[in-house]
């Protein structure tokens, strides 16, 4: 392999985790964007959207299902459990908080970022084959895989494209599209778009914003839930702690994109993902430092950019 | 009135015989987090010694009730083990007089945390997972290494697994014997896997094997390692070492590097020995192509009473198993062996006859401590994957 | 003299429960172990005090103060441990991982003074991991994951204080940085620093030195949590591995400083107690009442395995129904 064929496979690998990453940073973004809440616990909404997709496989035939029943099922099913899971949680634990000091709607965040930690440890511990019959139920899982390793370049291909790389962008890059017609051409767009701009304003103006944030919360759980089905077939394997490192991903990419703003998040998502794939495949001893440079990164973008590569300068009112 | 006398004097001293005391033996071991199934297994393993025992144990002639307490050095706030939870319980055992042994710990980081405490009370530590060189062994660790964790002098922490300056040698020469060249290592950046991935590449290159690049540290967590799996393809290596436990990427290592593309084989120390390797990594990936060093022999090969272990675990609990638990029944085992030949019911004397366990036949073989406190089997297995399952392949280090 | 208020009574009444704390001690069977129980709580209190001065006096939010809690018990292991030529006794020791907590502290504020609000919190999230990642990686001076054993045991001079000691040591140390606190936040930096926080735009219009009080309040809390890592560290008489002092760990103390009350030095020390209590004493009594065999294997039949859920569940109680924390620093509902 010479270094065209490296930096090429990069860019493959780069992008594809880069393209989950953004799509988790979208909906991280969207909901602080409308209620300036860093959500912490939406990493383990994804994580519980990926032990769904797991358990659908299992009920599809497990390491025999075909990809083209379970991938249908799984995007139409996981993305709607994630989204009622997500409402449900801005109902019950933040929506009470709304008038209440930032912080305290943030250590609400955490609390439930633990239950439903443990909630994914009990899941794990069901009696079905593809949770081990439930008897480690810590342990990190293996997605059977339904799509098949082989390179699309050709088994002696120096650079390997495979089926999943090609599953990510399929599947992220429309989603992307959507999201972006839903945010400049509907209605609700308008609304989600002016309740983050000057709720006080929105509501005067006859939007009902308790019902927009929670339709919010709905889009961006649904787009975990998308996420998670890329996930676990992309990476082949899911765990009841994966919450917290892809939340801590997917936040650090909408900060570093601009938060609240929805190309930045994929922006940003694009940039850690390159950014890793680069440190680990072509620097000695990469992975080592690959997440200190990610956060230098940010830090050096930061301080010439406060908020964010793609972020709307904010203008303070005296 | 003989016989009311009799019986009076019966009953009197009846009255000041003492009812039978209690001693206790505690383990502390992080069962809050990842490591819970490998810990939970644990705990069975101990729970079957004590009810082999019956519940009780005869120390210089006087019977006692025997007592169990399964402690945790994990925190939900941690998510893992905690050095303040680990010397909580260290200085509670010490606090409580009924207990004689401390079963501990499974991370070697949190030994060194409560070895010192133990040590300077005098309460017995036996280990049925720490593999740290550094805690029994002088010369290789750091300079101050064993005698920071011996403050009294004197040896009371005991361990029933190879350390790891024997497990990277003899992981090294099975590489060696299987032909491989050219090897890359990787370690998860923790203490055990940083430390056993430095003994294998000591060992690799005295055997004349090429390491490329330096020992690699990968993040535990990450979701794959496809990047780094190029890295590796672009090696063209013959073996890829892997100094880390399942808890932390080995079975997202296997199968990224089976689904990278590359042909070398992986091999991983005795934490990659337990099912949550299946569990992660999935049949395919692991099948004939991770190659695992254990301390001692499989649950499977284990015969005598080794293998009266094994199935007596798998008729109360129904499954086989897990890795460390047969460690962990040894542990109990000695402990009680060696309070039935304590001279006395107190903490020195049990030190003392734990020191002095000498050609003990148990689950594990027959072996001895030595003076370090470290167990003179040397016995290691070579195992592989096959089916799903662990195969064993050959005996190492003999 | 004015009659002692309530809350004055209610605080009197813990200082002296705490202060006869040992004797008490004496008193109950060797298992309860008070003293070693509340050790934890002195010492996470001591580090909700320097967020409290970050987050509450000065309203910047913090993310990342493992790291400096780091950085201060390294320092410390670097200059006490025998493996190294310093060798500068315990009280040295402190000064210096102090020290270098406020110089951390201040480092980071230069950069981040242009930063707003989350920006600034991801930043700190970010130096948390870039110090935990660096700590680990020049294993050449700090030993790497094995963690710099032994260090300086809390003594004076050669005398190394017993269970006692330590416990009056640390209390001492909590009620200085109490002291440290309160007078500060009277004082005209507290002033600007509450300023900063209710409106900073309006601040700088009226005079106030901004940018300066913020580098302050970053510079004092960083100290107070290198001072807290540095006893963490000789309690523990080791510096522990680099991943002791990770993402969760700041999390800890942003919550002891939210349950508590932001903003308010008692809500701090109410926060310590029930965060670092309820973790270390609660559940393990209860884990240990339901311990035994349950005759299932199944994961949640074992009680243990609920601690996250029912840790998770009492913190969004306790946000549902005291938003603004167990002691406000003003009382819920009045005018700010």
């Amino acid at each position: 392999m010479d270094w065209t064929d490296l930096i090429a496979q990069c860019l493959v690998t780069g992008v594809a985790n880069g393209l989950i990453i953004a799509l988790i940073a979208l909906g991280y973004t969207m909901v602080y964007g409308i209620v300036e809440l860093i959500n912490f616990a939406h990493g383990d909404v994804l994580m519980l959207g990926g032990f769904l997709v797991l358990t659908l496989i299992s009920a599809c035939g497990g390491e025999q299902a075909s990809p083209w029943v379970v991938l249908p099922i799984a995007l139409v099913a996981v993305p709607a459990f994630c989204a009622g899971l997500n409402w449900s949680i801005d109902r019950l634990a933040y929506r009470p908080l709304r008038h209440a000091p930032k912080l305290t709607a943030l250590v609400s965040a955490i609390g439930v970022s633990f239950i439903l930690l443990n909630l994914g440890l009990f899941w794990g511990g069901l009696d079905l084959a593809v949770f081990d019959d439930g008897r480690s139920a810590s342990a990190k899982k293996s997605v059977p895989d339904l799509l098949p390793f082989s390179n699309l370049l050709g088994d002696d291909a120096s650079v390997l494209i495979t089926l999943k790389d090609v599953l990510v962008a399929a599947v992220t890059l429309p989603m992307l599209a959507a999201l972006t017609w839903l945010v400049q051409r509907t209605s609700l767009g308008r609304a989600m778009r002016a309740v983050a701009q000057d709720p006080v304003a929105a509501r005067l103006m006859g939007i009902d914003t308790d019902a927009v944030i929670g339709r919010t919360f709905l889009i961006g759980g649904a787009l975990a839930g998308v996420a998670s089905v890329v996930y676990a077939l992309y990476n082949g394997a899911i765990d009841f702690q994966l919450g917290y490192r892809a939340g801590m991903d997917a936040f650090t990419a909408a900060v570093l994109g601009g938060i609240g703003s929805l190309p930045g998040a994929v922006v940003g998502g694009l940039l850690i993902g390159l950014v890793r794939a680069a440190m680990e495949t072509l620097v000695p001893n990469g992975s080592q430092w690959s997440g200190t440079v990610v956060f230098a990164v940010l830090i050096v973008v930061l301080v010439f950019r406060p908020t964010g590569l793609l972020g709307s300068p904010l203008r303070e009112k005296v | 009135m003989r016989h009311a006398l009799t019986l009076a004097a019966c009953l009197a001293l009846a009255a000041v015989l003492p009812a039978a005391e209690t001693v206790k033996i505690v383990s502390s071991l992080p069962l809050t987090g990842s490591a819970n199934t490998q810990c939970t297994s644990m705990v069975n393993g101990i729970r079957m010694a004590i009810e082999e025992a019956g519940g009780q144990v005869t120390i210089a002639g006087i019977p006692y009730t025997l007592a169990y307490e399964s402690w945790d050095d994990a925190t939900a706030q941690a998510g893992k083990w905690d050095a303040q939870a680990e010397a909580a319980n260290a200085r509670k055992a010490i606090a409580d007089p009924e207990v004689l042994v401390y079963i501990g710990t499974y991370n070697s980081g949190a030994a060194k945390v409560s070895m010192p405490t133990l040590n300077a009370a005098g309460l017995a530590m036996i280990s049925p997972a720490n593999t740290w060189p550094g805690l029994t062994k002088p010369g290789i660790g750091e300079a101050n290494e064993p005698a920071v964790y011996r403050p009294s002098g004197k040896v009371s922490y005991f361990r029933v697994v190879p350390a790891d300056d024997l497990q990277g040698a003899v992981g090294a020469a099975w590489a060696k014997e299987l032909g491989a060249q050219r090897v890359f290592i990787l370690h998860d950046r923790e203490l055990y896997g940083q430390g056993i991935a430095k003994m294998f590449k000591l060992n690799a290159e005295k055997l004349g094997l090429t390491v490329v690049g330096g020992m690699e540290g990968i993040d535990g967590k990450a979701s794959n390692y496809k990047s780094l799996v190029t890295k590796i393809r672009a090696a063209q290596v013959d073996l890829v070492y892997f100094g880390g436990t399942t808890e932390t990427g080995a079975g997202q290592l296997a199968k990224d590097l089976a689904g990278g593309g590359v042909r070398a084989k992986l091999m991983g120390p005795d934490a990659f020995f337990n099912s949550a390797l299946m569990s992660a990594a999935g049949d395919a990936a692991l099948e004939d192509r991770v190659l695992v060093t254990f301390g001692g022999v499989p649950p499977e090969q284990q015969t005598g009473k080794g293998k009266t272990f094994v199935d007596a675990y798998q008729a109360k609990y129904g499954q086989m198993p897990e890795g460390y638990s047969i460690y962990a029944y040894e542990c109990a085992k000695v402990a009680i062996d060696a309070m039935t030949r304590a001279t006395a019911k107190d903490r020195a004397a049990v030190v003392e006859a734990i020191a002095a366990t000498k050609d003990y036949d148990g689950a594990l073989g027959k072996w001895s401590f030595d003076a370090n406190g470290d167990t003179t089997m040397t016995v290691m297995s070579g195992n592989t994957v096959r089916g799903g399952q662990f195969q064993f392949v050959k005996l190492l280090g003999q | 003299m004015t009659r002692p208020s309530r809350a004055q009574v209610a605080w009197g009444v813990a200082l002296a429960v705490v202060v006869a704390l040992p004797l008490l001690d004496q008193a109950l069977p060797a298992r309860a172990a008070l003293t070693e129980r509340v050790a934890p709580i002195l010492l996470f209190a001591i580090l909700g005090l320097g967020l409290t001065v970050v987050s509450g006096f000065t309203g910047l939010l913090n993310l990342g103060a493992a790291a400096f809690m780091a950085l201060g018990a390294y320092a410390f292991s670097i200059l006490t441990c025998p493996i190294y030529p310093f060798q500068v006794g315990f009280w040295p020791g402190l000064v210096a991982a102090t020290v270098v907590g406020a110089g951390a502290g201040a480092l980071v504020g230069l950069p981040a003074m242009r930063l707003r609000g989350d920006y600034l919190a991801i930043v700190t999230l970010g130096l948390g991991e870039i110090v935990q990642d660096v700590l680990k990686n020049l294993d050449v001076i700090t030993k790497g994951t094995q963690g710099i054993n032994p260090v300086a045991a809390p003594s004076f001079g050669p005398l190394i204080l017993p269970a006692a000691g330590r416990h009056y040591l640390l209390l001492a140390l909590v009620l200085a940085a109490v002291w440290v606190c309160v007078a500060l936040r009277r004082s005209r930096i507290g002033r600007a620093w509450e300023a900063v926080r209710e409106d900073e735009l309006a601040a700088r219009c009226m005079g106030v030195a901004t940018a300066r009080a913020k580098l302050g309040a970053f510079a004092l809390g960083a100290a107070l949590c290198g001072l807290g890592g540095g006893l963490y560290a000789s309690l523990s008489n080791s510096s522990l591995d680099p991943g002791t002092y990770d993402f969760g760990r700041s999390v800890i103390i942003l919550s002891i400083v939210i349950v508590g009350g932001l903003g308010s030095i008692g809500g701090a020390l109410l926060g310590a107690v029930i965060m670092v209590g309820f973790d270390t004493i609660l559940i393990d009594e209860l884990a240990k009442a339901t311990s035994g065999e349950t005759g299932s294997e199944r994961v949640w039949a074992q009680p243990g395995n609920w601690k996250f859920l029912v840790y998770g569940l009492a913190l969004v109680l306790m946000m549902r129904f005291r938003p603004d924390g167990l002691l406000p620093a003003h009382a819920p509902g009045a005018a700010r």
